[in-house]
């Protein structure tokens, strides 16, 4: 009884003393149990745990295969969501990798294009020749710092081989037995130096090849690796060991032989197949065959500018050569310095030196070897002619078509032996002592005042020289034993109607008869015409409508005129 | 594809290399057997449909027994225990090893191999002998490394006890 009022009483004074603290442990009792309220409590905690996590490596493994889940699902039910928020960054991302790619491109075209012509590659050659390999083998051997070959992932208790990955596509000796011998040696090493677990074998090195080995709890990595890796490759192998037995620890400790469940270690372990080159180093021998390029392609450049100034004087003074009339130019070359032209040349032609000089060119670089001969243009036959026939003072000589004629007065006996000589001078076929009279007759243009018959002053002088010079016509014609017809024809302006014209211009001509040749010759017959404004000598009959309306004084008045045609009547050129 | 590692464990000369040397594909000389002490090769057979890839830890042969470190037996998930029927001393060997694979790797599968079939008549381990080790429940299979007798059959024989 005793005992039971004790407990009693130890429990009245529990109570008592205890109460809050037991009301407090009931009420943490309750909200434990109250899945909602947990729920509550951690949602609380929740982003501020993220936050301070953010960067441990742990979170990120243990959050990523839900995340992968979440997002398959989303885009299973739905991927337009996904889609839509991804849409701003996949642009971007795309023309990166294009650029990148592309840039890649053209370092690893510049690469081969450097790789092919340096002295270097040349060795190469030889030596993958020599040796048989692979020039591609010779530069990756050559410029390889280290190359991770293969890697292994080993069960560290059976040494059976889990995973095994590989660079590239060379033939690589059965991983599995590999993975058993490794296994058997790093065995064999512990148990010969009875060394402790922690300081298991790490490397081993055979030539170019070494074999890193990172050991974890359940599994090894090993990194065959040809060349020789930086110290800072081992927190690699690390990282993988570490990451594989976080995400694949379970599946480690329950392997049963069956390799096929650790297939999803692959990427992880893909991620140790890592390479470097050697940079290549800047040779300053790059620096002085871009100089000695640049100066070769300087002299390039002057020389091709010099000789293109050479070229285009040569060719100002062939064109002036070749323009001038005596000079034919058959062929041209730049020999020992100098512009040797070869050519014809007529006696009377200008001096091939002097044209040079005239040109502005300097005539001691040029040589000519001229052959003589007769040019047949009219300026030189024509001097050719003078040269002969030396005209007396007064007289000038005229040629047309292969004609030679003259004006001015000269005496019989000289015009006699003109007429012998000329047809023998080359370039001339017949020598007409009146073809250039004749030239001189139908010469002028006779104006007349409006709507009369009456010469403008001043048209006196011309009618008299006319007079004159028919007057000598008729004489040489006689002289000649040739006769004429020369037609007066009058004209008007395209003021008025033609009934009032045709008389008009008639009368203009009948006026200028009048006043050359009062009396008929012997051997010219005159006879005057009146072709009113159908002829004029200004605008055109079809459109003589601005010419009508008086608009132009000045061409009205060179319409109102009077010419004169000449005509041969008994045969003889004309 | 199912591996398994699987040790060749048995006294000096008892032929373990010369047994395997036509059933195995292997890529490593015999001399690392003197060297590192083990030389693995590998044996692709099929159970019941099921590829089964065996390892084989060819394991350096010393009639003392102790000189086989556990660290080589780790692992395995059986082993062929091999004995020269010639010689019963042998025989005495095999036992050691099998109780140390025993206290290594715990109670797994073996097969007793005796062989040297083809110099029977120079066995010295006799009926009643062999009849014992069935008795005590031992796997045995009789086999020739010269003309390939029991070789195949052994390794059967323990692929099936493995998977079972």
């Amino acid at each position: 009884m005793a005992a039971a009022d004790d407990d009693d009483g130890i429990g009245s004074l529990r109570a008592i003393l205890l109460a809050p603290e037991q009301r407090q442990l009931e009420e943490l009792q309750v909200r434990l149990d109250d899945r909602d309220r947990r729920a509550q409590d951690i949602g609380e905690v929740l982003p501020q745990v993220l936050r301070e996590h953010a960067h441990d490596p742990q979170l990120a493994r243990a959050l990523t295969p839900p995340l992968e889940e979440a997002i398959t699902a989303s885009v299973k039910r739905n991927p337009k969501p996904l889609a839509d928020a991804l849409f701003p960054v996949m642009g971007p991302a795309i023309r990166k990798a294009v650029s990148a790619s592309l840039a890649s491109m053209v370092e690893s075209f510049n690469r081969t294009l450097e790789q092919a012509f340096s002295r270097r590659s040349i060795r190469w050659r030889l030596e993958a020749m020599r040796t048989g390999k692979s020039f591609a083998e010779v530069v990756m051997l050559k410029t390889l710092l280290y190359r991770v070959e293969q890697a292994f992932l080993i069960d560290r208790r059976s040494g059976l081989l889990l995973q095994h990955v590989q660079a590239g596509s060379g033939v690589v000796q059965d991983a599995d037995m590999v993975s058993g011998m490794l296994t058997a040696i790093r065995d064999f090493v512990q148990d010969s130096f009875k060394v402790s677990e922690a300081d298991s074998l790490e490397a081993l090195k055979v030539g170019e090849l070494s074999v890193w080995i990172e050991p974890g709890p359940q599994a090894i990595v090993a990194a065959v690796i040809r060349g020789s890796a930086p110290r800072d490759f081992r927190p690699t192998l690390q990282d993988a060991v570490e990451t594989i037995h976080l995400q694949f620890g379970d599946l480690l400790e329950r392997f049963e032989g069956d390799a096929s469940t650790l297939e999803p270690a692959r990427p992880t372990l893909e991620a140790c197949l890592q390479q470097q080159y050697r940079a290549e180093e800047r040779k300053p021998r790059t620096t002085a065959a871009w100089a000695f390029a640049g100066v070769v392609a300087l002299i390039l450049l002057a020389w091709g500018g010099l000789a293109w100034r050479t070229q285009a004087r040569d060719q100002r003074y062939l064109d002036a050569v070749r323009a001038e009339p005596g000079l034919t130019v058959v062929s041209s070359e730049r020999r020992g310095g100098k512009l040797v032209v070869t050519g014809l040349r007529d006696p009377l032609a200008k001096d091939p030196l002097a044209i040079a000089t005239a040109a502005g060119i300097d005539a001691a670089g040029i040589e000519g070897r001229w052959t003589a001969y007769q040019a047949l243009e009219p300026s030189l036959v024509l001097a050719r002619a003078t040269r002969i026939l030396q005209p007396p003072a007064g007289v000038t000589l005229s040629l047309v078509d292969g004609v030679l004629s003259f004006a001015g007065a000269a005496p019989g006996a000289w015009i006699a032996e003109a007429r012998r000589t000329a047809p023998l001078i080359a370039g001339v076929s017949l020598f007409d002592p009146l073809l250039a009279m004749i030239a001189i007759i139908e010469s002028p243009n006779l104006l007349f005042h409006t709507g009369t018959p009456i010469l403008v002053p001043g048209q006196d002088v011309e009618v008299r020289r006319l007079a004159e010079t028919l007057r000598d016509f008729d004489a040489r014609a006689a002289a000649a034993s040739q006769r004429f017809a020369v037609e007066i024809v009058g004209h008007t302006d395209a003021e008025g109607a033609d009934e009032a014209n045709l008389p008009l211009s008639k009368a203009r001509a009948d006026a200028v008869r009048d006043a050359i040749a009062p009396k008929p010759f012997a051997n010219v017959t005159i006879s005057t015409t009146g072709v009113g404004s159908r002829e004029p000598a200004v605008g055109t009959l079809d459109s003589p409508s601005s010419v009508r309306a008086g608009q132009n004084e000045a061409d009205n008045q060179r319409n109102r005129r009077v010419t004169l045609r000449v005509s041969r009547l008994a045969g003889g050129p004309r | 594809m199912i591996q398994k590692k699987i040790c060749m464990l048995g006294g000096f000369a008892v032929g373990k290399t010369s047994l395997v040397a036509r059933y195995v594909s292997s890529i490593f000389s015999d001399k690392y057997l003197s060297t590192v002490g083990v030389k693995i090769d590998k044996k692709q057979l099929s159970v019941d449909g099921k590829d089964v890839t065996m390892m084989l830890w060819d394991i350096y042969g010393q009639d003392d027994f102790q000189t086989v470190q556990p660290s080589q037996l780790r692992g395995m998930s059986g082993y062929l225990l091999v004995v020269d029927g010639t010689r019963r001393a042998t025989l005495e060997t095999a036992r050691q090893l099998q109780a140390k694979a025993t206290d290594t790797v715990g109670p797994v599968p073996f097969i007793l191999l005796l062989n040297k079939l083809d110099l029977a008549e120079q066995w010295e381990i006799d009926e009643p002998a062999f009849f014992k080790l069935v008795e005590e429940g031992w796997r045995v299979v009789r086999t020739s490394a010269k003309t390939g007798e029991g070789v195949e059959e052994a390794f059967d024989l323990l692929a099936r006890a493995m998977l079972r």
